[in-house]
């Protein structure tokens, strides 16, 4: 069980799925930039963005999911998680929007690896 | 450390009935590399082809592009830790076989990118439309994970290319070039007047399809440390990544590192170039902040006067990209950063994902953005089955002339951020 | 193939009519003629292209008739209705510069027709001017004629003729925002060393990629006649009426908000609030004044300390909120408050 450590934020069911039960899952069905806006809403509250919300080279528009580690404590705004995920909502604007032409088969590859790019940021985050 | 690196021209290769190299000439017997391939029992076949620069062949999805290697004198192996045992390399004797690869295809994943054509405009963007490729397309056994599937084809990349290697060993280079390092001392007492510079090399570590190993060990597990300039040679860093083929360094690239070599033209004469500083670009951000103070704390412990510090891949890396810079720069190294750039199909967006005023010195390897019209051409090596889910491209990708409208993303080494290629932008 | 059809512009001095004393010398067509730098620019079309006509403006009348000088240059242009309009080069002259640089855009944004310019990088001009229309960039001097219209001439042909325009760095003209891909003589890595090289030996390099401008902005020089000046209230503080009728955001804003306080003297718990989430509320919601000013600058209006409080001020909440967005929302209101004669602004932040 890793309650209380850390909270993911993701829109990839493949996470939800495998971290419902033991980890603190904020999951949304929302676009890619809905769920970094999602962070972003977080981070003002006073959350610490723990990994890079532009993690992976498949790019914003281009995978459907993204999945992103907050701090479950708040203290004040942490201005540089604000800087970062503020550039990442803007590099969205930069890449035409295709998630809605893949097949079933691509989707569960795209959420296999926003699992894996998540899932090494959560191996380092374990280590606290 | 010194290593003499012995160039073999290949000229041409043929397949026939006996693996040699004559003349200049590789010939390959598909039987054997085929064996070669398939030692691992998760792939079910490979098949082999080859690729000549000019020929109407389009090959996709890439996943590595390797340059075939052998160790004939010296400790250790050709990728060590991954085919050769984890002895320490970088000094001795190699060889290398110039104007060719072994280039590995295959889907893993059903958005996979990486094209190489070996003639047309999409040739004049990427380096391997320049080298005789051997290609390599793996399938894999029913039901296999991408993970493992991933790793498969990866180590039947080193296999084939250990092998093709091996069949230069007895042979005489064409040209020998010899790259010696000194150690610390040595170095300060042989050019006291010569501002002591490194390279920093940041090596993409996200997840699959997005990793880089250093002597087998995973890119996300290391702190920063330093290498001879020579280690990567004999082929200590090698590629695990594929993902936003213009961006990535393929394990040829490893080998050939620009950097690295346009450093050691200059060793001795302009500056002492003192080692090479490998860090990494992990998507937790206390990794980054450790890992960018390490790189600034190494280079003030060797006393650096400047650094130059490559990327690998867009976004997350740009953060520590500018993390690197903006420490380095606090200790008073002058540093020189090498990217490429997402500024849109208009080239009007901002082309990266950070910015620092201390990052006043900037390489460009273009706009990964720019769309380019790829032709029909006449053969393809591998699928296009997946063509339109690939970065850059779109349902209207493939056009009813055959011919594709895809950004430069696409293609294998293309924008490059090592400086391996000439393009930039302005 | 017919050549290009070139409408040239140049001022007074490059016409030789005269120096400063010539500045007021209005607006002339010269059609068929060639006249002073348009014989280098000729020269350098090397066949391809050619001056139909020359717009001679003096550097006074242009800037002190703006708009009729610019609607009778307009006319003159579109009747000659040539492939490729050129201004200049104005080196360093900087009312030329200003006239090359708004003729120029005018003559694109208006007509359509393709334009250039040439200046020096310093020229007021160019920062104004430069991501609107090709501007080569030239010596600071007209000494510097030769390598301007060497640039100039090749890049107004393929203009005229629709080609693609390359690189900046290639073509000579200043960056313009827009990133272009080119092929460098070097490989990126040799490049860098070389930047390297000269950065260990603090030469001048140039980088192949300017960091985005983090806007260090100088400030104006003081207000000189408070007692007669229009004072606004700007504040990314996010006070709002009371109930924030436009739903600004608390965070991120995507708008920014215009209210009228004519005849409010005061700003009270019961009619204003912040709509920021990014500081504690609770001394901003019982006095709004605290964050904007009214109370404080109605007493300087009563006293005569200042002319007058404008009746509208404008207000967002910064707090996370994107550079890009803010400036577009500054660069409405900024327009709106020199519009209505504001003669300066109070801008508060939190």
């Amino acid at each position: 069980m890793n309650r209380g450590k850390y909270i993911v934020v993701t829109n990839n069911p493949l996470v939800w799925d495998k971290l419902k039960e033991t980890h603190d899952v904020i999951y949304k069905e929302v676009s890619y930039e809905e769920l970094l806006k999602e962070v972003r809403d977080r981070i003002h509250e006073g959350h610490l963005l723990l990994t890079h919300p532009l993690s992976g080279s498949v790019k914003p528009n281009e995978t459907p999911y993204k999945s992103v580690l907050i701090s479950v404590g708040k203290e004040e705004v942490d201005s540089r998680s604000l800087s970062i995920i503020e550039s990442a909502i803007q590099a969205c604007y930069k890449f035409e929007d295709r998630t809605g032409t893949y097949s079933e088969r691509v989707l569960e590859d795209f959420q296999l690896i926003d699992w894996t790019l998540l899932e090494s940021g959560m191996a380092s985050a374990d280590v606290w | 450390m010194r290593l003499e690196m012995g160039h073999i021209y290949i000229k041409d290769i043929q397949f026939a009935s006996e693996s040699k190299i004559e003349n200049g000439i590789l010939y390959v017997s598909e039987e054997a590399v085929k064996a070669v391939a398939l030692e691992d029992e998760k792939l079910k076949s490979a098949s082999f082809d080859i690729a000549k620069p000019g020929e109407s062949v389009r090959i996709t999805p890439v996943k590595d592009v390797i340059e075939p290697r052998v160790k004939v004198e010296g400790k250790g192996g050709i990728f060590p830790g991954v085919i050769a045992k984890v002895d320490t390399v970088g000094e001795g004797k190699t060889y290398a076989l110039k104007g060719m690869a072994v280039v590995t295809a295959g889907k893993i994943v059903g958005f996979q990118e990486g094209i190489i054509d070996m003639t047309g405009p999409g040739a004049d963007y990427t380096p391997f439309s320049k080298t005789l490729n051997l290609v390599m397309v793996c399938e894999p056994v029913d039901d296999i994970k991408p993970h493992d599937y991933e790793k498969a084809v990866r180590f039947a990349g080193f296999r084939v290319a250990a092998y093709i290697g091996e069949l230069a060993r007895n042979l005489t280079p064409d040209e020998t070039k010899v790259y010696e390092t000194c150690t610390i001392k040595e170095g300060m007492e042989k050019y006291p007047d010569l501002p002591r510079v490194a390279y920093v090399q940041m090596l993409q570590s996200q997840g699959l399809l997005h990793d880089t190993y250093v002597y087998g060990v995973d890119a996300k597990k290391i702190v920063p440390t330093i290498m001879s300039p020579t280690e990567i040679m004999d082929g200590a860093i090698v590629s695990g990544n594929c993902v936003s083929a213009c961006d990535k360094n393929p394990t040829y690239v490893h080998l050939n590192n620009p950097v690295v070599h346009d450093m050691f033209e200059q060793h001795g004469k302009t500056f002492n170039f003192v080692c090479h500083i490998i860090t990494n670009e992990n998507v937790y951000l206390a990794d980054k902040m450790r890992s960018s103070d390490w790189t600034a704390k190494l280079c003030k412990m060797l006393d650096l006067d400047g650094v130059i510090v490559s990327q690998e891949g867009f976004g997350n890396p740009d953060t520590d990209l500018i993390m690197n810079c903006k420490k380095i720069e606090a200790e008073g190294v002058k540093t020189v950063i090498i990217t490429d750039e997402y500024a849109g199909r208009d080239g009007k967006s901002q082309s990266l994902a950070d910015a620092d005023p201390a990052a006043d010195a900037v390489v460009t390897g273009g706009n990964a953005n720019q769309v380019i019209i790829l032709p029909k051409l006449d053969k393809v090596i591998g699928t296009l089955d997946y063509v339109t889910k690939i970065a850059g491209a779109s349902e209207e990708t493939l056009r009813e002339d055959g011919s594709l409208e895809v950004e430069l993303q696409v293609l294998t080494g293309a924008t490059n951020e090592t400086g391996f290629n000439k393009l930039s932008a302005r | 193939m017919a050549k290009l059809k070139v409408v040239h512009y140049i001022n007074q001095f490059f016409a030789q009519i005269g120096g400063e004393e010539k500045a007021d010398y209005p607006v002339e067509l010269r059609a068929g003629e060639v006249v002073g730098p348009g014989l280098a620019l000729t020269t350098n079309f090397k066949d391809e292209a050619e001056i139909v006509a020359t717009i001679i403006c003096g550097d006074s009348y242009f800037n002190e008739n703006l708009e009729s000088a610019k609607a009778e240059i307009l006319a003159m242009v579109k009747e000659q209705a040539p492939d490729v309009f050129i201004a200049g080069p104005a080196f360093n002259a900087g009312r030329y510069g200003v006239a090359c640089g708004t003729i120029a855009a005018a003559v694109q944004e208006e007509l359509g027709i393709p334009s250039l310019t040439g200046m020096y990088v310093e020229n007021p001009g160019a920062d104004m001017f430069k991501n609107q229309v090709y501007m080569i960039s030239t010596k600071n001097s007209a000494a510097g004629m030769r390598d301007a219209v060497t640039k100039m001439a090749p890049l107004a042909v393929k203009l005229g003729k629709g080609e693609a325009i390359g690189a900046s760095a290639e073509e000579g003209y200043m960056p313009n925002g827009v990133r272009v891909n080119f092929f460098e003589k070097e490989r990126g890595s040799q490049r860098a060393v070389n930047m390297l090289l000269k950065k260990l030996a603090d030469k001048p390099f140039v980088t192949e990629f300017p960091m985005p401008d983090f806007d260090r902005v100088e400030p104006n020089p003081a207000v000189k006649d408070l007692a007669h000046a229009k004072i606004a209230l700007v504040t990314s503080g996010g006070i709002v009426p009371k109930g924030n009728p436009d739903h600004i955001e608390s965070s991120s804003a995507s708008h920014y908000g215009e209210y009228d306080i004519a005849g409010v003297m005061d700003l009270t718990e019961e009619t204003y609030e912040t709509a920021h989430g990014g500081y504690d509320p609770v001394y901003a919601n019982e006095d709004s004044d605290r964050v904007l000013p009214v109370d404080v600058l109605r007493d300087m209006e009563k006293e005569g300390i200042i002319g007058e409080l404008h009746h509208l001020f404008y207000t967002t909440t910064g707090n996370g909120t994107a550079v890009a967005s803010s400036k577009a929302f500054a660069a409405e209101f900024s327009a709106k408050l020199k519009a209505d004669g504001v003669d300066a602004v109070i801008l508060t932040s939190t």
